[in-house]
């Protein structure tokens, strides 16, 4: 019942997963490489929407650029690309695809890599569900794809690297960005030596960082460290943003309270991996809050624990597009190795380049580590009647009471329904992990997660339905 | 032993007999098939009853089944009152559907079957049924609609057995996994004593109502029962506005279909789901997804476009011959096994009877359901 088959199937069409198609077939693998958007470029090199026609490449931005040359140099390489194609339930190497409108199909792969990315790391805090509010990537999603900007009054909370590039990137649509909010520190003179250290090799990143911040100071945009959004408040829609000051937990400090007008309020406390599938096919995971959270554990090649699955970029551990890209071709050796395409020899000589890459950027990241850590201050922002299951509509009260007798995720879930709803938990999974810490005394980290099962996306009975299937008889009396 | 719906409420029942009774559960109360199913009440004849497309050649069986099903149709609906406190019972009615000309002539048979055993349904035909539910796919045959059929919530009706029972007297102790039976025929009140995590337990009389795991429970004694554990396939949608009162079931095909109080749509009916290697429990296969809502889709059209969000499993007990395993071991006196194959539906009354059996020492459970009932017993195939 298989409906096509193919060498290596790449799930995620962002900098990882184009770099690894263009890689893995540059060395005579088959490679499909899907995608749920109807552009290619994921997150950070998201490409505009259809409908809009590019005339002027370098005007729409350096993101739009490096993506439309990863798409084209996998295309080159002969790999198919397949957008508004979700991968919504894998056992082995099979994957069920669903494309948009059309019947879900089952395709075969001597390899899966997954590069599925990763999203905002969701925040509860009263207000987090008023109209107005909405994460980082949502922003983005409207700026790159639609060209719409999300608001004319904007504040910006969030932290890491992307506090600085992302309100420096409004900017640069024309947008007014009214306050940055970065709850870590300002860099001091021994982050700068820390970062110096580290920076043999990251000279672009360091660049970037440079140019985010000179932007925000022409622009005069006030950028306020070590301050957290604590609620957002309004008839019907966000008006106001309160903040305040926080300590190194991300706790805030009594007093500290400030408001600040506004119609919209972006936020992004970093990300969490998109690790469903990798769930599904049964990867192990460590744990590491800085890195956004449960972190596949992977060989030298990329090879999670689950025979012929491998995973890159941000869905493994968030570190963005230069490691991602790294990482995609890293993957995609391991599997041309594996599979045959490539020598040992010539795998290792190709890969020595990225390896020695990714140690480099491993360092930069360490050396940031202290500006960015995640403060367990960031999930204690909810009052009892905020809703932290916007799908369910369950509030952080009726968590707090359901989790009372239990510390088991899977208990909390089904006497609340939170976590049951259209997103499956991806908004409210960690808010009710926090919950239960919190109430237990453990650590998020040391907390199961509800059992991974399939669809991964939501997916109309009309596709999946198969007719021809027969039910396994059960209900047979025995001889 | 078992905190499932069976345990709970036996304990309940003996407790409110003036039975002193401790209830041990391995983890926490309610948390496998009692608490995992759909929570539907199976009361007419159903596909899972039959071995062929005709009622005739067991005959027998089904009305001694169809007489409890009427019987537990009254005490789901007094249960409520009796425990004082909500199970979200919903009396819905329930549907069940018939594709092909030999499948409506079974629904006909049944229907007078259930009849002679005190069930009331009727048989909807053409305009009649399209009328009486308009949702349904036009070009099937007929339905038997069934006017007692409903359902609870799972996850209230377990817990609400468990408070009552302890009110009444019943010690229930989780976390206190059973290691060890041991007998002594000469022991009187300390006949077994049953070692758990959460100490040892001596008792006159034991209750095996593990469910699935009863032959694990029963091998500690030597015990082996005829019955398998399966993994079952669900599947809930996206909520929708409310347009499905009744339950649906589908007489020749695995199905059971019903819109839930939050508008979801739950379906289900006999798909398999996979078992894992410990400590994993039964995972849910895409192949029963698109199978069982393809049956769904062809009953009920208007879900084409209703979008599938989550699947989940639960575990069952299956006997070898469909009935339920009910009553005292022969072989080892004193030592009792509840096991209601529709185990949500069921379990309350077998319950009820167990119970009566226990604390009047008066015959209640259909012999048919003897533990060490012969190959006899069996339907003839």
């Amino acid at each position: 019942m298989t409906d096509a088959s193919y060498d290596l199937i790449v799930v995620g069409g962002g900098p990882a997963g184009l770099a690894a198609a263009a890689e893995a077939a540059s060395t005579g693998l088959s490679v499909c490489l899907v995608d749920e958007r109807p552009t290619f470029g994921g997150q950070i090199f998201k490409q505009p929407g259809p409908g809009f026609r590019v005339t002027e490449p370098a005007a729409v931005g350096r993101e739009y650029v490096r993506g439309r040359a990863l798409i084209a140099a996998a295309e080159r390489a002969g790999a198919r690309l397949l957008p508004r194609t979700s991968a919504v339930a894998i056992r082995g190497t099979t994957l069920v695809l669903v494309e948009d409108g059309e019947p879900a199909r089952t395709v075969e792969a001597g390899r899966l890599l997954l590069a599925s990315g990763a999203h905002d790391r969701p925040v509860v805090f009263p207000g987090w569900t008023l109209p107005g509010v909405l994460t980082a990537g949502g922003a983005q999603t409207l700026v790159k794809t639609q060209r719409v900007l999300p608001g004319k009054r904007i504040v910006f909370a969030g932290s890491g690297p992307l506090a600085l590039a992302f309100p420096a990137q409004l900017r640069g649509y024309g947008a007014n960005v009214e306050l940055v909010l970065e709850a870590g520190p300002a860099p001091g003179p021994r982050d700068v030596l820390r970062l110096l250290a580290a920076a043999r090799g990251n000279v672009p990143l360091l660049r970037d960082a440079v140019a985010y911040r000179t932007r925000l100071l022409r622009d005069r945009v006030p950028l306020r460290y070590r301050r957290i959004v604590v609620r957002a408040e309004g008839e019907g829609r966000v008006e106001e943003v309160v903040h305040a000051s926080v300590d190194t937990a991300w706790r805030p400090l009594a007093g500290t309270e400030e408001r600040v007008a506004a119609d919209t309020l972006c936020v992004g406390y970093g990300f969490f991996p998109s690790v469903e599938l990798l769930r599904l096919a049964g990867c192990d995971f460590v744990y590491d809050e800085d890195l956004g959270g449960p972190i596949v554990v992977r060989d030298e090649w990329l090879r999670t624990t689950t025979p012929d699955v491998s995973a890159a970029g941000d869905g493994t551990g968030v570190a963005g597009s230069y490691v991602a890209i790294d990482e995609g071709r890293l993957a995609a050796l391991g599997a041309a190795l594996d599979l045959g395409t490539l020598a040992p020899e010539a795998a290792a000589a190709r890969a020595a380049p990225l390896r020695r890459r990714l140690a480099r950027k491993e360092a930069f990241r360490r050396a940031l580590r202290r500006m960015h850590a995640v403060g367990p201050g960031i999930y204690e922002l909810a009052t009892p009647a905020t809703v932290v299951c916007r799908c369910e509509e369950v509030t952080a009260g009726a968590l707090d009471a359901a989790s009372e007798g239990t510390d088991d995720v899977n208990v909390v879930k089904s006497l609340t329904r939170a976590g049951m709803g259209l997103c499956q938990g991806r908004n409210c999974q960690r808010q009710i992990a926090a919950t239960l810490a919190l109430r237990h005394g453990g650590s998020i980290a040391s907390l199961p997660v509800a059992t991974a099962r399939p669809p991964v996306r939501p997916v109309p009975i009309g596709a999946v339905a198969d007719a021809s299937l027969e039910d396994g008889g059960f209900f047979t009396v025995e001889g | 032993m078992g905190g499932g719906l069976a345990g709970t409420a036996l304990a309940y029942y003996l407790a409110r007999a003036g039975v002193e009774c401790v209830l041990v559960e391995r983890a926490e109360l309610n948390r496998e098939a009692s608490g995992t199913n759909a929570g539907s009440f199976h009361f007419q004849i159903a596909l899972h009853q039959l071995t062929a497309l005709e009622t005739g050649n067991v005959r027998e069986r089904l009305q001694t089944e169809v007489r409890l099903h009427a019987e537990a149709a009254e005490v789901w609906k007094t249960l409520e009152r009796e425990l004082s406190g909500s199970l979200e019972i919903h009396i819905t009615g329930g549907l069940m559907v018939a594709e092909t000309p030999d499948e409506l002539r079974l629904l006909h048979e049944k229907r007078e079957l259930e009849e002679e055993a005190g069930l009331e349904t009727h048989v909807l035909e053409g305009a009649e049924l399209r009328e009486f539910a308009p949702y349904l796919a036009d070009d099937l045959l007929g339905a038997t609609w069934c006017p007692d059929e409903g359902h609870a919530n799972p996850m209230l009706a377990a817990p609400l057995f468990a408070a009552r029972a302890a009110e009444a007297g019943a010690e229930l102790r989780t976390h206190a996994e059973v290691t060890r039976v041991e007998v002594d025929p000469d022991g009187g009140a300390r006949r077994f004593t049953v070692s758990t995590g959460a100490g040892r337990v001596h008792a006159r009389r034991v209750v095996n109502a593990t469910g699935a795991w009863a032959n694990e429970v029963g091998a500690l004694v030597g015990l082996r029962l005829p019955m398998r554990a399966e993994g079952l396939h669900l599947n809930v949608t996206e909520p929708c506005e409310r347009v499905l009162e009744p339950m649906i079931q589908h007489i020749g095909r695995r199905l059971t279909l019903k819109q839930s109080t939050n508008g979801t749509f739950i379906i289900g009916g006999g798909w398999p789901a996979n078992p894992e290697p410990p400590p994993g429990r039964f995972s849910t296969t895409w192949e029963s997804t698109a199978g069982n809502v393809a049956v769904a889709l062809r009953v009920l059209p208007l879900l084409a476009e209703v979008r599938i969000v989550r699947t989940w499993s639960g575990v069952m007990a299956f006997t070898a011959d469909l009935a339920p395993i009910v009553g005292e071991s022969a072989r080892l006196p004193g030592f009792h096994t509840l096991i209601a194959t529709t185990g949500f539906t069921l379990s309350p009354l077998l319950a009820q009877l167990l119970a009566e059996e226990l604390a009047t020492g008066r015959a209640a459970i259909p012999p048919a359901y003897a533990v060490d009932r012969t190959p006899a017993g069996q339907p003839t195939t």
